[in-house]
């Protein structure tokens, strides 16, 4: 059962700058080539607790955290931990889509490139295999050199996941990835989800508890910076232990 | 009734007053400017940027050495200047981005912007000029690069402040170290706004005659030495309007011409790399 589990966070604690303490005790095993949906209200902490996975509080002074993340059984919060391949190995889609100002082959090359991949041949090779894992190949094969900023914003939202893929990640971090996205796209990128847990393991935050309740197989409720309930989707949308999940399922709060 | 009329015979005042204002800028604005040009097209011919200067009293003769002079002070300067404003802005947008030095770098900045660019002049003199024991060209490119680096170095801050967040977090989430995702990502998002804010600082250096009257000074003999005093067009402008000789007031007039087109041709292009980069998003 152990060995099933790529991410575990223990007794995770989290602080933003000047002590605010936005992650309480969090305990979240995440299972391999699964979907792990975070849901709830504004401010819960979910989008912090997804943040803990690639470290990219780190990126801003004063933020700490306390207790351990496991990632293959290492724990990813020590302080000598490589964050650059840690990066490279957990990917991270965010709320708009960021694609590069740069052309779309450029985009999806980007991450190898920092991998020190120079072969013009094989860089061709990946990118075309990213885009096709990212179901956007047909759309941009014949105008792979045109500025990225020319796609629509669903597209622009698979690319940067076929960026991400590029560099086959062991672990894909989304954040709300559809809520700036029209209904056709977000069909897109939620079959592009369930279709990605075969190689690579997900963890989302949504604001939607029905696309959690699509494309998850675990979902975990937050809020005010604790995790009230975590288990297999199904369950938690149809008989929640908590009455706190249960509330916020059914609409009376949030 | 009486406060609705009350109110619009004050917005008509307002608006009288400051159409006025208005017009009285651009008049003088198109005087200057129409008087360079008709003095200036008149006196231009091609003998001034083949032929150096006549001796003093002589009729003829060019200004092939204040171009030339003019050109490498300039390009010597961008060459000073740029790197430290845009390395200058980069450290004050990204490694001290929130932290107090950069807010007083920032404010110094803006400071030396306004700075009487004599004062930069007098300055350069005193420790380029002064210590050598002769004027000379490097000095002129110093005091000029010092007068670009508030320029490109707040417009490059600024560019970058306006690359967003996520865009950087992005490149950090594929395991970019910081460096490159400035160089690759951060400067290629802001590479048009600092392109102009580099042309719009060569073309705020390109009319300055005071620092250059104390550094550079100015050299009747063609020269591209820039150890030795070195011409360039302004410092020449000052010196022939203040002249006695007619044919010396024609070419000032033909070099004031030249670089108004010259600094007109500079902001286009910047106003254009605006407008093609940020116009159309």
């Amino acid at each position: 059962m152990k060995s099933d589990l790529t991410l575990n966070a223990k007794d995770l604690d989290f602080f933003y700058a000047g002590g605010v303490q936005a992650l309480k005790k969090i305990n979240l095993p995440v299972l391999k080539n699964k979907v792990t949906a975070l849901i709830g209200p504004s401010g819960c902490g979910k989008t912090t607790l997804l943040r803990c996975f690639n470290r990219m509080h780190d990126l801003y002074p004063g933020n700490s955290y306390k207790g351990e993340i496991l990632f293959n059984n290492e724990n990813i919060l020590s302080q000598d931990f490589d964050l650059i391949a840690l990066r490279s190995r957990i990917g991270m889609v965010f709320q708009k889509p960021t694609p590069f100002p740069m052309s779309i082959f450029d985009n999806i090359s980007y991450g190898l490139k920092l991998k020190g991949l120079k072969s013009r041949n094989e860089l061709s090779e990946q990118v075309e295999k990213a885009l096709i894992n990212a179901a956007l190949w047909d759309e941009v094969k014949d105008k792979l050199n045109v500025s990225a900023y020319d796609l629509s914003g669903g597209q622009q939202q698979r690319l940067v996941i076929a960026r991400a893929l590029a560099v086959e990640p062991e672990v894909l971090l989304f954040d709300e990835p559809t809520s700036a996205l029209d209904p056709i796209s977000t069909g897109k990128i939620e079959d592009l989800i369930v279709h990605l847990k075969n190689d690579i393991t997900i963890i989302i935050v949504t604001h939607n508890m029905q696309q959690a309740a699509r494309i998850s197989d675990r979902t975990g409720f937050m809020m005010l910076g604790d995790l009230i309930e975590f288990d297999n989707t199904d369950r938690i949308f149809t008989r929640p232990s908590q009455k706190l999940t249960e509330d916020y399922i059914t609409g009376r709060f949030g | 009734m009486t406060v609705e009329k009350r109110r619009q015979i004050e917005s008509a005042v307002a608006l009288s007053l400051s159409t006025f204002a208005a017009f009285l800028g651009l008049f003088w604005l198109i005087f200057i400017l129409g008087d360079v040009l008709v003095h200036g097209v008149s006196a231009m011919k091609l003998s001034l940027f083949t032929e150096d200067p006549a001796p003093p009293g002589i009729a003829g003769g060019g200004l092939k050495n204040a171009f030339i002079g003019h050109v490498l002070i300039t390009l010597c300067a961008t060459m000073i200047g740029v790197p430290f404003g845009v390395l200058g802005g980069t450290f004050l947008a990204e490694y001290a981005r929130g932290r107090r030095i950069a807010r007083i770098i920032s404010i110094l900045s803006d400071i030396m912007v306004s700075v009487p660019s004599i004062v930069i002049g007098t300055f350069i003199y005193a420790v380029l000029v002064k210590p050598v024991g002769h004027f000379n060209g490097w000095a002129g490119a110093v005091a000029l690069a010092i007068i670009m680096i508030p320029v490109v170095l707040r417009t490059t801050e600024d560019m970058l402040t306006l690359v967003p967040w996520t865009l950087r977090e992005a490149a950090f989430a594929l395991g970019a170290p910081y460096y490159k995702v400035i160089i690759q990502v951060v400067y290629r998002g802001a590479s048009a706004g600092i392109l102009t804010g580099i042309l719009l600082s060569i073309a705020r250096v390109s009319g300055e005659t005071a620092p250059l009257l104390f550094t550079s000074f100015n050299n009747s003999f063609f020269s591209v030495n820039m150890n030795e005093p070195i011409a360039s067009l302004t410092v020449t402008i000052f010196q022939y309007a203040m002249g006695p000789y007619d044919d010396w007031h024609a070419q000032a007039w033909a070099a004031s011409l030249i670089i108004m087109i010259f600094i007109l041709i500079l902001t286009i292009i910047g106003r254009l790399i605006i407008k093609w980069r940020y116009g159309k998003r």
